[in-house]
């Protein structure tokens, strides 16, 4: 493990066009951190905190808010990334994540389970079941995909949506009967507005799946080339499957529990580092997190601008973002003939 | 034969229409001569029924119902309805049982039948219990079709103001169920307790309508005279109860906009009227809004520090919004903060 890790270090893609968009993308990353902890309804700002002090109200929104905030919107847009492409590598297609697979509806479907059927439990818990239920609604979709003779690349997905509808129509239906509709739709309704120190920490367990993801990435990689490849070369195929499924579905469940639903990222940000760099799982997760992470700042920077003291739902930005570079990236696929 | 069929309907139309509105003029008189007796009269109700679907502009249609006076089998899908039958001493017989509030289930005869949801009405049943008047509203006001073939259906949606609705629909109802006094008597109770509540908030400063739903958080909207549909339930703190608006420019969606913690304490209402929406709907599991507002900014808001944060009572205030017993429970909890 200690040398694989090491292996990291070596120097990246050195094609001078991939360390300029690399560079790009870290710079903007940077200038958008340091921007989301200054944008907000109240007047936080590097010379009101000075002025203010330790016990202003400046630094106290900075340390409350503004911190947890823009922290929750990287952890969830490097992780969201990570989870569609660690996806994409054990299903082997390239228009799967989450949203596209049943994945994000069975973990709605947990947290409506767990809501009402042990409504005092702690977060904690009732992300457990979220992601419990992500999990099998990942075993559900690849034991369905086998199922299907075609391999058809759209196909994959296609069937994935279907599963989710299907899902999403159980959860709908039993949260019409327990007039929970609104709650869950508000709930499940991307947005960062109310996170604040107490209320984000779950996130980080996102987070952690992220490095695990790192972990085993070159392991990801081979599982990429297909099970009879991955077992020649003496992997244990079913077990970094399954690490793979459990990275997925926790991911998904803490993203869900802390923000809700957020499309389109988990397929959009790996299909455009992998047009930049290729498909080496390694060298894609510190892009594809760097990527999703700058990718959520900025829509969640423009969710808080657009309708200024209010908010808009993330989900909202980010759909309407992710929708047209989905359409663009289906187009330019179809010229290079997959 | 193509040029003597409209004709002919419309000639027909023609007496038709004559007949009713002498048949409408006679149990008026008939109604004034005996108020108190229980003979076969009749009430019309008209009112501008949208007859286009949700999402589409709405297109309005002049619609004109006879009611029969004193109706023994009366089925309710509007809940602020089923509040001022109950109120004014009538019993109803079919409900969206699954949708009445604890607070009004007197209000339904103990061998009540359920007439569906508050979105769709069980046909079959209702008419197998053959009802005399149907209520619908709000939710329901699409089922008109479909019900006004069974029985006489009138909609007593929102129309005009708050007020103006509980006027309309207090003095129609008492009409039918033949308790004008008690109808008047209670309309004049509410007036007076209103203009109690406004006189009080009217010292109280700014206010904030907060809907909480899980999790997240939606300022409310004056409904700025247009009390129908969206803004109805968001805005009754304002437009009603006279609370000045702690940020003029809430634009109105039907649930709110959502804020943030921050905009709480950017914004600073001297009191937050809290709708708890999960509450409202029995999701005890959500976070209640108690749960939700505990937390180190709010507790910097001045609504917190006065111990001025009011949570409304969910169900009257989100579900019913209308009806004699559920205005007296809007008007008490304003009170709450006089004491």
């Amino acid at each position: 493990m200690t040398a694989t890790l090491s292996a990291t270090s070596a120097p990246a893609p050195t094609r001078p066009r991939r360390t300029w968009v690399g560079a790009l993308i870290g710079v903007a990353l940077v200038v958008l951190t340091v921007a989301s902890l200054f944008i907000g309804v109240s007047d936080v700002s590097p010379a009101t905190v000075l002025e203010g002090g330790a016990d202003g109200t400046a630094a106290f929104l900075l340390a409350a808010s503004r911190i947890p905030r823009t922290v929750a919107v990287l952890l969830v847009g490097a992780s969201l990334g990570i989870a569609g492409l660690i996806l994409q590598m054990l299903v082997r297609n390239k228009f799967v994540e989450p949203g596209t697979t049943g994945v994000t509806e069975f973990a709605t479907l947990g947290m409506l389970f767990a809501i009402v059927l042990w409504p005092g439990m702690a977060m904690m818990g009732k992300m457990g079941i979220a992601a419990l239920f992500g999990l099998f609604g990942t075993w559900v979709f690849m034991r369905v995909i086998r199922a299907v003779p075609v391999r058809q690349l759209v196909l994959v997905p296609l069937v994935g949506i279907m599963l989710g509808g299907i899902v999403g129509a159980v959860t709908t239906f039993f949260a019409y009967r327990l007039d929970l509709l609104q709650s869950l739709s508000q709930w499940a309704q991307g947005s960062f507005a109310t996170i604040m120190a107490g209320r984000y920490e779950y996130v980080w367990v996102a987070g952690v799946m992220v490095v695990v993801a790192w972990i085993a990435a070159d392991r990801f990689s081979v599982i990429g080339l297909g099970e009879d490849f991955a077992t020649n070369l003496g992997l244990d195929y079913r077990r970094v499957i399954g690490i793979g499924m459990v990275v997925v579905a926790v991911i998904t469940a803490a993203v869900l529990v802390t923000a809700g639903m957020i499309p389109f990222l988990g397929l959009v940000v790996p299909n455009i580092v992998s047009l930049i760099i290729g498909d080496n799982v390694r060298r894609s997760i510190p892009w594809v997190a760097g990527l999703g992470a700058l990718f959520v700042i900025a829509c969640d920077i423009l969710a808080r601008v657009i309708r200024f003291p209010y908010e808009i739902p993330l989900s909202v930005i980010v759909g309407v973002i992710g929708a047209a570079l989905f359409l663009w990236l289906l187009l330019r696929k179809g010229s290079r003939a997959h | 034969m193509s040029t003597t069929r409209p004709l002919i309907a419309a000639s027909l139309a023609l007496v038709t229409a004559v007949a009713l509105t002498g048949c409408a003029n006679g149990s008026d008189e008939a109604a004034a001569d005996a108020p108190a007796a229980d003979e076969a009269g009749t009430v019309t109700f008209s009112w501008d029924r949208n007859t286009a679907g949700e999402d589409e502009e709405p297109a309005y249609e002049p619609t004109t119902v006879e009611v029969p006076k004193n109706p023994e089998t009366i089925v309710v899908f509007d809940m602020a309805s089923l509040d001022t039958i109950g109120a004014l001493g009538g019993e109803v017989a079919g409900a969206p049982l699954d949708s009445v509030p604890d607070y009004l289930q007197g209000h339904l005869a103990d061998d009540a039948f359920n007439a569906g949801t508050l979105f769709e009405a069980d046909l079959v049943a209702i008419e197998a219990q053959q009802p005399d008047l149907i209520v619908i509203g709000g939710r329901s006001a699409g089922l008109f079709e479909d019900l006004n073939e069974i029985a006489p259906t009138v909609d007593l949606s929102i129309a005009g103001s708050f007020q103006e609705t509980l006027e309309r629909n207090t003095t129609f109802l008492g009409e039918v169920l033949g308790a004008e006094d008690e109808a008047a008597e209670a309309l004049a109770q509410l007036e007076d307790g209103i203009a109690e509540a406004r006189a009080i908030t009217a010292e109280a400063g700014t206010g904030l309508g907060l809907m909480v739903s899980g999790g997240r958080l939606n300022a409310m909207a004056p409904s700025e005279g247009d009390a129908t549909g969206r803004n109805a339930r968001g805005g009754l703190i304002y437009d009603v109860f006279g609370v000045e608006p702690a940020v003029e420019d809430v634009k109105g969606a039907t649930h709110g906009e959502p804020v943030s913690f921050e905009f709480l304490l950017e914004h600073d209402p001297d009191f937050l009227w809290v709708v708890d929406r999960d509450a409202a709907t029995s999701a005890e599991g959500a976070q209640a809004a108690a749960t939700v507002l505990d937390n180190d900014i709010v507790k910097q808001t001045t609504a917190f520090q006065n111990d001025q944060i009011v949570y409304l009572d969910p169900t009257a205030w989100y579900i019913v919004f209308g009806g004699i017993q559920t205005t007296q429970i809007m008007i008490d909890d304003v009170l709450q903060i006089a004491d």
